[in-house]
């Protein structure tokens, strides 16, 4: 058996009359660039929260867009993206009295969603970048998770899990805090989801991560990165991530020469009995010249080829364990 | 640009996505890029949270420590300074209230802009610029045609953020763009003659006045006293008349997303095909002694670079302007 | 103005703008080339440079180099400076160490002068051996035959108004400090100068401003563009071209001003004041699109080095 369940989380960039844009510029580059994914394979598709709007707008609502991708060879939107990257007075996860106004935006996130096919994942990042939240203590570290233990329980209603995506440059990103953040979520209500780049930017170990939060995760990014953050980049206000002075690109797509081991968590993901959706992300492809394009069709060769492969052998161990 | 007119650049073109143009280095070859094509003094144009750190004021002073910094950072490309700060209300952003959608057009949204605008008029008299440009009210599509009340209510926001901008030494021009809800001829007049001249100037752009079926050489010298700022771009087509109320304008129309597939409105002075009479305008801003900023843009444009450049060989070649 | 200058600024043809159907060079069409030639003197270049097998497209899409130059100056540009001779080196027949194959490089000169005789150029610039691959064990003797093959098409140039003057890039078969000095102590200076490009000798690990010192008397014009990196093992012999095949690096060329760039231009540029040089300086960026860069920026930023930082130098 080969995994099927592969989406695409949302980025692109492609050239237009109007320079690089993302293919919303119109339905015409919407049209090309889902004919691309699904001839690649990908059957899942990931979006942003912020995008829902736009999406509405060009095909009459997010079921709409839905069914634009439906007739594109795709089964479903399968993961929804929300974040508050940077702090203000109104949105920021450490701060408790922020989180009706945040838990009001879920919702109306949610709403955009009614009538889909059925969107599996509500992903979040956890907190604002580090350097408006520190210090990061445990009572901050509860503070957020008791936000998202709310919005977890909410989602459900909606039969989405709340899962959570962190960044390198968020507020919980060693693994002890990341152990602590679990420690205060409901197991029931808030999810873990594997960024397999921005573990290995923070020094955190993405398959170990995934072998120990297995029961709890709902799902992955696969990119990768070539730089492990040795010189407190996730520090830099106002931004880390594209702001860092030694690290001008951190994501990259997978085969290229990077520092995560995709094969081994590919094994461990069989050997789990994980079988969810498995997200591609490329992130800033463009970076140095890259095309999105480009990176996303070299990173399912990669799936088809290398990662196929690991599979298969993961099968045949347990195979043989039966 | 050595000439009577003051002459500037708009950084907008290279600020196109989210996540560009957020590194030093980057716009730090902006600024060489437009410094090396004649123009030392440029505009800006708000945005929102961190990835806009040469467009949000905020988010400038975090990277460069106060106005005299960022002056210092432009100042190591040969840039001297900044005309003019362009900022929309109705943009939605994380600074306003975390994204309120608020509009000039609702007054029970005026208190709150009004507020807003602090950050900006601080900012531009900071700086030592001339201009906080506004645009003066949502699209059209997205709101009821307006009527002179409408058109009072937002004039009186406008003239409210025209008395801070005159307490703080610097001019309020409002924008005129060609999906305004404030559109024809008579209403633009109408919001001119619904503000105070002496605190609310009027920024002309010449190729939305164009798409917007108004005559920006005719209406220059119509209300020369009133332009206190110029966006100086060309276009080769003209809204057939209703085009900016199809739903969506921002896309279906500008980025040919419906009706007639034009993906690209805007282009550079010398354009094929363009519809504005450069020359014709630039002679009318030397008659009448045009004293503002003229800002040549590129937005909505191709590779920055290169519009730059062949916006300079304009002024050089073709309006005789030396550099 | 422009007579009080010492130095003008020339730029070399190359170059991509991004099209509807991918990137093309500034020959795609009229348009473009307008293009490009308003963007060159937007930023404050002076004058083109260009390559011999350009013509064929001067001749094709404009009527020739003499009615393609006018278009230059439409543009506000002076004119065509230096044309630079690409040839196919070939050991079979075209090799400069090989002095059976002379007749046949001195016969493409004469042809070559022939059709620029329209217009007035300074220099025919040329790389003056085969790749370094074809030419080693680069002897004593191969560069003396060189020598004399070049002394041969620099009489016969001359005899156009055109000097020969000699281009050393990192992979070809005269590259090394020393054989460059032997190089030149063969030729005679009356027909063969020296063409400076300070990228290609910071490749080769030869220091230009020192080069260019020794030589001074003899150069005849300079490619000013920067590198980050020095050829290692043998960067230098990959086939079929190492400029792109090298295994070290992507991107071999970056403008003047760049990051980490391993060219002194300020020592360059002090050298070309202190040695009394005047004339043209050209701005080369070669593959400057590679890794996401773009050729209007490259340029206007290059340009923006030579006003900036330059000419505050010498001018």
């Amino acid at each position: 058996m080969v995994w099927t369940k592969w989406s695409y989380m949302d980025h692109w960039v492609t050239e237009t009359p109007q320079g690089p844009q993302p293919p919303s510029f119109n339905r015409a580059y919407m049209d090309r660039y889902v004919k691309q994914l699904s001839a690649l394979g990908f059957t899942g598709f990931d979006t942003f929260f912020f995008y829902l709007p736009l999406y509405a707008g060009m095909y009459g609502g997010v079921p709409g867009f839905e069914r634009f991708l439906q007739d594109n060879g795709f089964d479903k939107i399968t993961g929804i993206f929300s974040a508050y990257p940077s702090a203000t007075r109104y949105t920021a996860p450490h701060v408790r009295e922020t989180h009706d106004r945040i838990v009001a935006d879920c919702e109306n996130t949610l709403r955009m969603c009614e009538g889909l096919t059925g969107v599996e994942n509500f992903i979040v990042m956890p907190t604002s970048t580090h350097h408006q939240t520190e210090p990061v203590t445990d009572d901050t570290i509860k503070v957020v998770a008791d936000l998202w233990n709310r919005v977890g329980a909410l989602t459900l209603q909606h039969g989405m899990k709340t899962t959570c995506h962190f960044e390198f440059w968020g507020a919980i990103r060693t693994r002890e805090q990341l152990d602590t953040f679990f420690r205060h979520t409901d197991p029931e209500l808030v999810f873990f989801f594997c960024d397999t780049a921005q573990h290995t930017i923070a020094g955190v170990d993405p398959v170990q991560m995934f072998r120990d939060y297995s029961d709890r995760c709902t799902g992955f990014h696969f990119k990768d990165t070539k730089n492990v953050d040795e010189h407190e980049a996730y520090r830099t206000p106002p931004d880390p991530e594209l702001m860092a002075p030694q690290v001008t690109r951190w994501f990259y797509e997978m085969g290229e020469g990077g520092l995560v081991d995709f094969p081994a968590l590919m094994k461990e993901i069989v050997a789990s009995g994980y079988d969810g959706w498995l997200t591609v992300e490329h992130d800033k492809a463009e970076l140095g010249g890259g095309s999105y394009a480009e990176a996303t069709a070299v990173a399912k060769w990669y799936i088809d080829n290398v990662l196929a492969e690991a599979e298969a052998e993961a099968r045949a161990e347990l195979e043989t364990a039966r | 640009m050595k000439d009577t007119l003051r002459w500037a650049y708009a950084l907008n073109q290279w600020n196109v996505r989210l996540d560009v143009f957020v590194r030093h280095e980057d716009q730090q070859r902006a600024l060489k890029t437009v410094s090396a094509c004649g123009f030392d003094t440029i505009e800006l144009a708000s945005g929102t949270g961190r990835w806009d750190n040469i467009s949000r004021p905020e988010v400038i002073l975090l990277n460069h420590g106060s106005h005299q910094g960022f002056l210092d950072f432009l100042r190591r490309a040969q840039v001297r300074g900044v005309s003019s700060v362009f900022w929309d209300p109705q943009a939605p952003t994380e600074e306003e209230e975390g994204y309120a959608f608020r509009s000039t057009a609702n007054p029970a949204d005026a208190d709150a802009i009004v507020e807003w605008s602090k950050p900006f008029v601080d900012f531009v008299a900071g700086v030592g610029a001339d201009q906080l440009v506004v645009r003066p009210v949502g699209s059209a599509w997205m709101t009821p045609p307006l009527d002179a009340d409408g058109i009072k209510v937002v004039a009186d926001v406008w003239n409210r953020i025209g008395e801070r901008t005159a307490a703080a030494g610097i001019g309020l021009a409002l924008h005129y763009d060609c999906l305004g809800a404030v559109h024809t001829h008579a209403e633009l007049t109408g919001l001119l003659e619904a503000t105070d001249p002496a605190t609310v100037g009027f920024a002309l752009d010449t190729a939305e006045l164009t798409v917007g079926g108004i005559d920006p050489v005719a209406f220059y010298r119509e209300h020369a006293d009133r332009v206190t700022h110029v966006h100086l771009k060309d276009t080769r087509y003209a809204d057939t008349g209703e085009e900016y109320r199809m739903p969506g304008a921002e896309s279906t129309m500008l980025k040919g997303g419906a009706g007639r597939r034009i993906e690209r409105w805007f282009y550079e002075l010398g354009t094929e095909g363009g519809l504005v009479d450069v020359p014709g305008f630039v002679a009318a801003l030397r008659e009448h002694g045009y004293p503002g900023w003229v800002v040549v843009e590129s937005d909505h444009g191709g590779n920055p670079a290169e519009l730059a450049m062949l916006n300079s060989w304009y002024l050089q070649r073709v309006l005789g302007v030396a550099k | 103005m422009s007579d009080e200058r010492a130095i003008k600024w020339s730029y070399m043809d190359h170059w991509r703008s991004n099209g509807p159907a991918g990137p093309v060079d500034q020959w795609h069409s009229h348009r473009t080339m307008s293009a490009f030639l308003k963007q060159i003197k937007a930023v404050g270049f002076d004058a083109i440079d260009t390559f011999d097998f350009r013509i064929w497209q001067m001749y094709g899409d404009y009527g020739g180099p003499a009615k393609y130059q006018e278009m230059v100056q439409d543009h506000g540009l002076e004119r065509i400076v230096n044309t630079f001779h690409a040839a196919d080196y070939d050991v079979r027949n075209y090799a400069p160490h090989l002095p059976e194959t002379h007749e046949n490089i001195l016969e493409d000169f004469r042809v070559t002068m022939g059709r620029w005789s329209e217009i007035e150029l300074d220099n025919i610039i040329v790389m003056p051996a085969t790749l370094y691959y074809d030419m080693e064990p680069v002897t004593e003797d191969k560069l003396k035959y060189s020598a004399e093959c070049w002394n041969k098409v620099g009489e016969i140039t001359a005899g156009s108004g055109v000097r020969l003057t000699c281009h050393h890039e990192f992979f070809c078969g005269i590259q090394s400090e020393p054989d460059i000095d032997t190089f030149y102590s063969y030729t005679d200076p009356r027909y063969v100068s020296l063409f400076v490009d300070t990228a290609q000798h910071c490749i080769a690990g030869v220091d230009p401003v020192a080069l260019y010192d020794r030589h001074a008397h003899r150069v005849s014009g300079f490619h000013f563009k920067d590198t980050r990196n020095v050829a290692t093992g043998d960067d230098h012999r990959h086939r079929p071209d190492s400029e792109i095949m090298a295994p070290t690096t992507g991107k071999w060329f970056h403008e003047m001003g760049t990051d980490q760039g391993l060219v002194d231009f300020a020592a360059m540029m002090t050298a070309v004041r202190d040695n009394g040089y005047r004339g043209w300086i050209s701005v080369e960026h070669d593959k400057a699109n590679k890794e996401g860069g773009d050729y209007s920026e490259s340029t206007a930023i290059s340009r923006w080095y030579a006003k900036n930082v330059l000419e505050e130098i010498y001018r």
